[in-house]
């Protein structure tokens, strides 16, 4: 299973597009971790609220609830761009040049094919629960408070679209490789041997204790 | 065609995708729309205008899964689980950590092994996932070693095995996962995995001394430790201990008395003691960026594969594939022990080319009822019952022995995921170097899932007691 | 005809009328129409409504409760204290509400038609620690309820707390709440009487409305035979279930407390009058207002249910 890769870049227009979407992907991802961040000060508030005030955070799960696809989703593309979602790569790193990104460019066209019809199906699922007509648009509310739950329904189907920008500009990049017989192809993961993929793991729980 | 001929179909063509080098999230959400669309289509009898109904009501239902399976309370442990593993590493928790089980216990034969892994054992209290703690003692553990004479190879397998301990010893993602697609009780799956956490490092501490006693010169001792100097490597590891306490006295008060919360508080305020441990040591801004960027990185992959595989479990449900399965599995006339094991080593041959989180998640929509069916159903007594255990005790015994399994698949060849890890930290040492080097603690974790398997008390005695 | 049938959980007393549903309907017409029941295969329940709307399954539960703005109408029979003493009657105005024109209309949004109820007796509460011996002692005391009856529970200053019926025997052992508001099959499931000591016998706040429904388009297409056979068969599947819940579950309930040693707290008339008082009104009031808002003859629909109720008695 793979984890992170490398991305190379140039000066080309390809690799400028990559680098802009790059950083609306980091700032969404980031978004995701500050997410977690507040979900563990709400522990905190609540607790605190129900021990020493006796007085629980009101919906506490309600909230929960909202927070999760904001961690969730978010960070879709962003992972998608670094190649960490996790895959097998026997078969394909076993392979190198045009048959790679052939292989690659077909199964990245399967993943926009999913996520286009993943954008349309989450987007009904929010459609659903969304009525211009109801106080605060709301046609689906939450178990204890009634919070609406709409804006949580909305993230989906806005990160799996970002998602399906950044595998266009992926297909596009491995059809140049392809067509190009590239030796370092820009914008795409890289599949790096399993050492230096592990030392870029690492890199990230190493360096400060030493 | 019968839906679950369809169901056997997808999942074939699901294998396929995955051995292509598919991203594992992606090609399980892909076969489980292309099964419903193939469902749908085939209540209509494949006429021609139903095509695009069928397509719409499939993309439909799939469209709803990510919202709705991700918004739950419970999952909210895993990305709090994952923060703790990087604050309490920015916390410098680690170091101290492998100081004092240095300095308390390398005076056994084999004894910076031992100290290795007991170091590791404690970090994973804090830690929820096995390949960052590998990662960190790859670092802080193995130059010790080597500066005292161990093998390397040695040396390495130490760390790559210890850092699997992570995974049985709360906190844990994968014991949460488990959870929720067993929809089980995620506090007493954490508090079971407490016992054969243990347990595990302690068979592995019994292995190396039983190595350091029969090989010459394999691991000296380290000796000479004043007691002064074990009392003052005390305090900077008190942190841990303070979050574990807080953890359990969240889930279960060992003092007959309420416990504080919920596991999820628990998780959380654990989160929040080590992040204030953190800023006391010096983290600012751009170490909290890094981590909180790392900790989203691994927590949208994990809700990636969560959704996609659910959308491919939504699709078994309309194919009612685990049904069959578990109608196929209780009518086998083997011994069911013997089943049980089957299963176990299937996960033991998975493991070798999956990912563990994937390999659960994909599995257990199946196999998890087809096991429950064998120990007598969910609703069972322990007196009525196969393995001798009521319904819950068999969830959580069995989820104890797959994570334990899918911890082995962390350390065997050919992707033994922390191995590589561990060859990736240190240069000198080559990825068969490792898995030299971990070998014998296959031996380890075979006698802990045997004895897991036939004295499930190991397992059920701590959460039999909440 | 085969249909799908999302359900959650276990087989258990709440879902025995559509059990007995797909017994008789496949009976009627010599396995020509059968329902295929499924438990949480099919769906989240709190996605029941959309499973329905979108038409993955022809037939559905849920409870109102779960989304009060998918279906504002039939929350009206969540309200606290609106004096329903009887599986019997609680199935006689659900049916009668199922049928208002307002509710109709309110489920026609998801493309559902309302069937028939799953009547659930009055909800009590049970707890942990010392015994409320009036109202006054739940002055304070944490209590996991939702909806109308946290509404009432808050009335008397108690405070109520969320979470999802999974987490509530963690919740109790934990202290996180003292005190579980349920019907009584659910306190049995959910292992609240394993943990809780007391229990009140009468505070009767209210309960849950939780109805099943089919997929309009679904029903339309069946052919005469087909719906009569489902139609008629309603009424046998609802006296079934309530035969079942009063002689099997509540002969249970008895036992199962005096096996666990938990005491039981009876109020004085005047007690439940006073808790009536304050909580019974104004949440009516609130529920009217807030529902006016959205567009729903709420008025009316309150007075309907109440006009019901008193019209039995
Ligand atoms: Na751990
Ligand atoms: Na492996």
């Amino acid at each position: 299973m793979a984890g992170s890769s490398l991305v190379l870049s140039d000066d080309s227009t390809l690799s400028k597009i990559d680098r802009g979407l790059y950083r609306l992907e980091t700032l969404m991802a980031l978004l995701s971790g500050l997410a977690v961040f507040a979900l563990m000060l709400l522990a905190v508030v609540s607790v605190s609220g129900r021990n020493f005030f006796n007085q629980p955070l009101p919906g506490y799960v309600d909230w929960i609830e909202q927070a999760m696809p904001l961690i969730a989703f978010l960070g879709v593309a962003y992972v998608q761009r670094n190649g960490a979602h996790i895959r097998m790569d026997i078969v394909a790193g076993a392979l190198s040049g045009r048959t790679l990104y052939l292989v690659e460019l077909i199964t990245t066209f399967a993943i926009l094919v999913l996520m286009v019809l993943m954008v349309w199906g989450s987007w009904s699922h929010f459609l659903r629960s969304f009525d211009f007509a109801a106080p605060l648009w709301s046609r689906d509310s939450s178990m204890d408070i009634a919070l609406p739950i709409w804006p949580a329904k909305l993230l989906a189907p806005i990160a799996f679209a970002v998602l399906c920008l950044r595998l266009c500009l992926q297909i596009w990049a491995y059809g140049l490789a392809f067509w190009r017989n590239e030796e370092r192809p820009v914008a795409v993961p890289l599949i790096a041997d399993a050492a230096t993929q592990a030392a870029m793991e690492a890199e990230h729980v190493s360096g400060h204790d030493d | 065609m019968e839906p679950i001929e369809i169901g056997l179909i997808v999942s074939g063509g699901l294998l396929v995708l995955v051995l292509l080098g598919m991203r594992v999230a992606f090609a399980a959400g892909l076969a489980g729309l292309v099964g419903l669309i193939w469902i749908f289509w085939a209540k209509k009898n494949y006429g021609a205008d139903d095509f695009g109904w069928a397509l719409s009501v499939a993309v439909k239902t799939a469209g709803q899964v990510p919202h709705s399976k991700i918004s739950s309370q419970a999952l909210s442990l895993i990305p709090t689980f994952i923060l703790i593993g990087y604050l309490a590493y920015y916390a410098g928790l680690t170091k101290a950590l492998f100081e004092a089980a240095k300095r308390w216990l390398a005076w056994v034969p084999g004894g910076l092994a031992v100290a290795t892994v007991f170091a590791t054992a404690g970090f994973a209290a804090v830690s929820g996932a096995s390949v960052a703690t590998s990662a960190v003692f790859a670092r802080i553990a193995i130059p010790e070693m080597l500066a005292i004479g161990y093998d390397k190879r040695f040396a390495a397998g130490v760390v790559a095995a210890g850092g699997t301990l992570a995974s049985l010893i709360p906190p844990s993602a994968i014991l949460v996962i488990y959870a929720i697609i067993v929809e089980q009780d995620v506090g007493k799956l954490l508090l079971a995995g407490f016992i054969p956490g243990a347990f595990s490092a302690l068979i592995y501490g019994l292995l190396i001394i039983g190595l350091a006693l029969t090989i010459r010169g394999f691991g000296p001792a380290v000796r000479g430790f004043t007691w002064k100097e074990r009392i003052v490597s005390l305090p900077p590891v008190l942190p841990i201990f303070f979050v574990v306490i807080t953890i359990i006295l969240f889930v279960y008060n060992p003092f007959g008395g309420d416990a504080w919360g919920t596991p999820t508080e628990g998780g959380a305020i654990g989160a929040f003691v080590v992040f204030l441990m953190a800023v006391f040591r010096g983290m600012r801004w751009p170490q909290l960026k890094d981590a909180l960027l790392e900790t989203a990185k691994l927590s949208v992959m994990i809700f990636t594969i969560i959704w996609g595989v659910l959308i491919y479990v939504r699709f078994l449900g309309f194919a009612d594939l685990p049904g069959a399965f578990a109608d196929w599995i209780t009518s086998l006339t083997m011994s069911p022990i013997l089943i049980l094991v089957c299963i176990l080593l299937a996960y033991a041959v998975l493991g070798m080319f999956m990912d563990a989180i994937g390999m659960l998640l994909l599995t257990l929509p199946v196999v998890y009822p087809a096991v429950m069916a064998l120990n007598g159903g969910e609703a069972v007594s322990a007196a009525d019952s196969t393995f001798g255990m009521s319904g819950p005790m068999c969830a959580i015994w069995f989820g104890i022995l797959v994570v334990k399994m899918a911890e082995f698949c962390l350390i065997t060849p050919p992707i033994g995921l922390n191995c590589f890890v561990v060859a990736g930290v240190r240069e000198d040492l080559s990825v068969q170097d490792v898995f030299k080097g971990v070998t014998p603690f296959f031996i380890a974790d075979a006698i802990t899932i045997a004895l897991l398997v036939a004295f499930p008390a190991i397992v059920l005695w701590l959460p039999m007691r909440v | 005809t085969e249909w799908n049938v999302s359900l959650w959980g276990k087989r258990r007393a709440f879902t025995e009328h559509v059990e007995k549903l797909a017994e008789l309907v496949s009976q009627k017409t010599n396995g020509g129409f059968t329902l295929n029941l499924s438990y949480g295969g099919l769906s989240k329940n709190r996605e029941n409504l959309d499973g329905i709307s979108i038409g993955a399954f022809e037939m559905a539960q849920f409870c109102a409760g779960y989304h009060r703005d998918k279906n504002p109408s039939i929350t009206v029979l969540e309200l606290p204290f609106l004096g329903v003493d009887s599986l019997e009657k609680e199935r006689e105005i659900s049916m009668a509400l199922y049928k208002h024109p307002a509710a109709v209309k309110d489920l026609a949004r998801w493309n559902a038609t309302l069937l028939m109820p799953s009547p659930l007796p009055q909800y009590n509460l049970v707890g942990v620690g010392d015994a409320p011996k009036s109202l006054g002692d739940f002055d304070g005391l944490t209590v996991r309820a939702t909806g109308g009856i946290g509404a009432a529970m808050k009335s008397v200053g108690a405070v109520p707390t969320s979470m999802s019926a999974t987490e509530v025997r963690q919740a109790i052992d934990s202290g996180v709440v003292k005190a579980v508001a349920f019907a009584p099959h659910a306190h049995m499931s959910f292992g609240v009487i394993e943990s809780g000591n007391w229990w009140t016998t009468n505070l009767n706040p209210g309960t849950v409305n939780c109805p099943v429904v089919v997929n309009t388009d679904a029903l339309n297409a069946l052919s005469d035979e087909e719906r009569d056979a489902l139609m008629s068969s309603i009424d046998e599947a609802l006296d079934h279930y309530i035969d079942n819940y009063n002689n099997k579950t509540m002969k249970a309930w008895g036992p199962a407390l005096e096996e666990r040693g938990i005491e039981q707290v009876t109020f004085t008339q005047e007690e439940i009058d006073a808790f009536r008082e304050a909580a019974a009104a104004p949440a009516a009031a609130a529920w009217v207002e807030e529902n006016g808002a959205r567009g729903l003859p709420a008025q009316e629909l309150y007075d309907f249910v109440l006009e019901q109720i008193n019209q039995g008695s």
